[in-house]
């Protein structure tokens, strides 16, 4: 018996070694978690308990709920958050609705130039925001290409309002968030074997019916991800909304750094930031809750 | 069931012809198999079958129609898939039942058609399992239920076997052979492992290039192969290189004066199954052909022993003999005599 479990001593410890190793692994990544997100959000989050003095532009130590009431009393706020939440709805839906035969193409295609049809997917990113969104301003302003171009034409004779409203910031991040999107549903698909489509038509499925039965729910995880993704960054957009919206067309993130910086309303603008981030993960359980449960049903 | 013609079918991509001009009348309640090496279009045909290609000429009839156009989920084709294709999200029960709601047949029908399907393949009781709770066989007979509970016309069996091991494959092999005798159901099978081929099949059609080689039963295939790549894909030939002199006359390149039966004069093979050339230490009287030569290679595969001989610096052997107690046992490097009778060999000119 002594013997057997001396024997055994040594394995054990060296496998107890490696388990500290890879334990080793994931420190520099906690830490960096902890000081750089956790660390000032909770400090965000004790901000926005503390109260402004207008006058002095000065934030004074206090526990108060005053700056998430103000948020929820006045419209003109709450109907900033129901235009940030109706745009990123949109966009979701919109990017899923685009995104889902793309990422079916590429996923399916058997030919030697995927790897160029992926990198013309992720292309856009390479491009900033803010580059983007200016060169939009070009195209789509009342004097850019595409107003010159129609009326020089003459299919027009004012120029058309693009530039500034809750479509041309729609049509701005969805042109961001749609390589997400993709990306997200290709990579699901492609782990979907062919055969299991055609032997769904085999069976008499046609096309609409084989991919509401076989494919949607297969590829089920894909969407989550990509939708969960596009969502997030549609709520939390800044520079798009900011250049493509114009001065009256609001949203959450550029409302926040206002707030920062113009008002210099720190409690008020870390309140904005916790609803932000409430209602986005809120919206975003409440949606994969409902698809799992009409999964599972 | 129904009976299936193929009529010259044909499928080219650019210049390359997958399947070329493929002529097949499938009985109704046969099993036919299609046989070839990797690439040589029987795939390709059994695709075309089903309906997930769309062949460049030619026609398909099942039970008298002409389906060559219609679209897959409006052909009542059976088919099982190499990867057996289970849909993974559903159970084993909804697997088989998939094809029946798609037929909009009654709940009470759906369900007792599923159970039937699960006892035709011993997996009553399995019903509310997921995939991949069964083994690989398991699976494979699922996919097999499913295909056979929409009373195809035809079921369509794509290297079935192919993902089981040795052990198992022959068990699915008798099992789905019984149930295809049993339900007389017309059925085509491709398959690239002859012992499969021939276990299984009523008839085989041997497929090479694109382009139906020959079809036949196994003894077709085996005695009177059509040409020299038949003779070589089913069973196993030795082909010794030289020329027809004259009808019956055969010299090899190496130099040996043989005799055959038929051949036109020019340059041909000659085709020897191992098991038909006869192994002795003396020369044996009454063959047509008698030669010396060396054992140059024994491999002993338990029952069977192979030994390969050197006739001449051109031409080497192959002579299969039986492992019996007492029986011939070469060595390396031995002489040998090895014979044949002239009907033995089959002569293929170029």
């Amino acid at each position: 018996m002594t013997d057997t479990a001396l024997a055994h001593a040594p394995a054990a410890d060296r496998r107890r070694g490696e388990g500290l190793t890879a334990g080793m692994l994931i420190v520099p990544a906690s830490i960096f978690v902890a000081f750089c997100l956790l660390a000032p959000l909770a400090i965000l989050f004790r901000y926005s308990l503390n109260e402004f003095v207008t006058t002095k532009k000065m934030m004074v130590e206090a526990v108060t709920l005053a700056n998430y009431v103000k948020f929820f009393t006045d419209p003109y706020y709450t109907t900033i958050l129901g235009v940030t939440v109706r745009v990123a709805v949109t966009v979701t839906a919109v990017c899923l609705v685009l995104g889902f035969p793309l990422a079916y193409v590429v996923a399916r295609t058997q030919s030697r130039f995927k790897h160029l049809l992926i990198i013309a997917i992720v292309l856009p990113l390479f491009v900033g925001n803010a580059v983007r969104a200016a060169g939009w301003m070009t195209v789509f302003g009342s004097r850019g290409f595409l107003n010159t171009t129609l009326q020089w034409l003459g299919l027009i004779d004012k120029p058309l309002e693009i530039m500034f409203t809750e479509t041309a910031v729609i049509v701005g991040i969805i042109a961001v968030n749609l390589p997400f999107m993709v990306l997200s549903l290709q990579s699901v698909i492609e782990g979907i074997d062919r055969s299991v489509e055609e032997a769904a038509f085999s069976l008499g499925a046609p096309p609409g019916t084989m991919f509401r039965r076989v494919l949607w729910p297969l590829a089920l995880p894909g969407i989550l991800a990509g939708t969960i993704l596009t969502f997030i960054l549609a709520m939390n957009a800044y520079a798009t909304p900011f250049l493509l919206g114009g001065p009256l067309f609001k949203m959450m993130a550029p409302l926040i750094y206002n707030q920062f910086t113009q008002q210099t309303n720190w409690p008020f603008g870390g309140a904005i930031a916790f609803i932000l981030m409430t209602v986005t993960l809120g919206l975003t359980m409440a949606a994969n809750l409902l698809i799992q449960r009409r999964r599972a049903s | 069931m129904a009976q299936l013609d193929l009529n010259s079918l044909s499928k080219r991509y650019g210049d390359f012809y997958a399947a070329r001009d493929v002529s097949l009348q499938v009985a109704d309640g046969e099993f036919l198999v299609l046989l070839g090496p990797s690439g040589c279009g029987k795939t390709t045909t059994l695709r075309m079958v089903a309906g997930f290609i769309e062949p460049t000429a030619g026609q398909v009839r099942l039970g008298g129609n002409d389906v060559t156009f219609l679209p897959p989920w409006k052909r009542n084709a059976g088919m099982v898939f190499q990867s057996y294709a289970l849909f993974p999200h559903l159970t084993v029960a909804q697997n088989v039942a998939f094809g029946l709601e798609m037929r909009k047949l009654l709940r009470i029908e759906i369900d007792r058609r599923v159970e039937e399907a699960l006892a035709l393949v011993r997996l009553s009781g399995f019903g509310a399992r997921l995939p991949r709770q069964l083994s690989g066989g398991q699976q494979q007979r699922v996919a097999l239920a499913r295909a056979l509970a929409i009373r195809p016309d035809v079921l369509l069996l794509d290297e079935p076997l192919s993902n089981l091991d040795a052990k198992l494959r022959q068990e699915v092999r008798v099992e789905i052979r019984e149930l295809q005798r049993q339900l007389g159901l017309t059925a085509v099978m491709v398959t690239h492992d002859q012992e499969e081929a021939l276990t299984m099949a009523d008839r085989l059609v041997v497929m090479n290039e694109g382009s139906v080689r020959q079809v036949g039963t196994q003894r077709d295939l085996y005695e009177r192969p059509a040409d020299r790549f038949v003779a070589g894909f089913v069973g196993r030939s030795t082909f010794l290189d030289g020329t027809v002199e004259a009808p019956g006359r055969f010299r090899s390149d190496g130099g040996l004066a043989l005799t055959c039966t038929g051949g036109q004069p020019g340059r041909a093979a000659l085709a020897l199954r191992p098991e038909r050339v006869e192994i002795g230490l003396v020369k044996s009287a009454g063959l047509d052909n008698s030669l010396p030569g060396t054992v140059e290679f024994v491999s002993y595969l338990g029952a069977l022993i192979d030994i390969h001989v050197r006739l001449s610096p051109n031409d080497r052997l192959v002579v299969q003999v039986a492992n019996r107690d007492g029986g011939f046992t070469p060595e390396v490097g031995q002489s040998v005599h090895v014979g044949w009778s002239a009907s033995a060999g089959l002569v293929f000119n170029e």
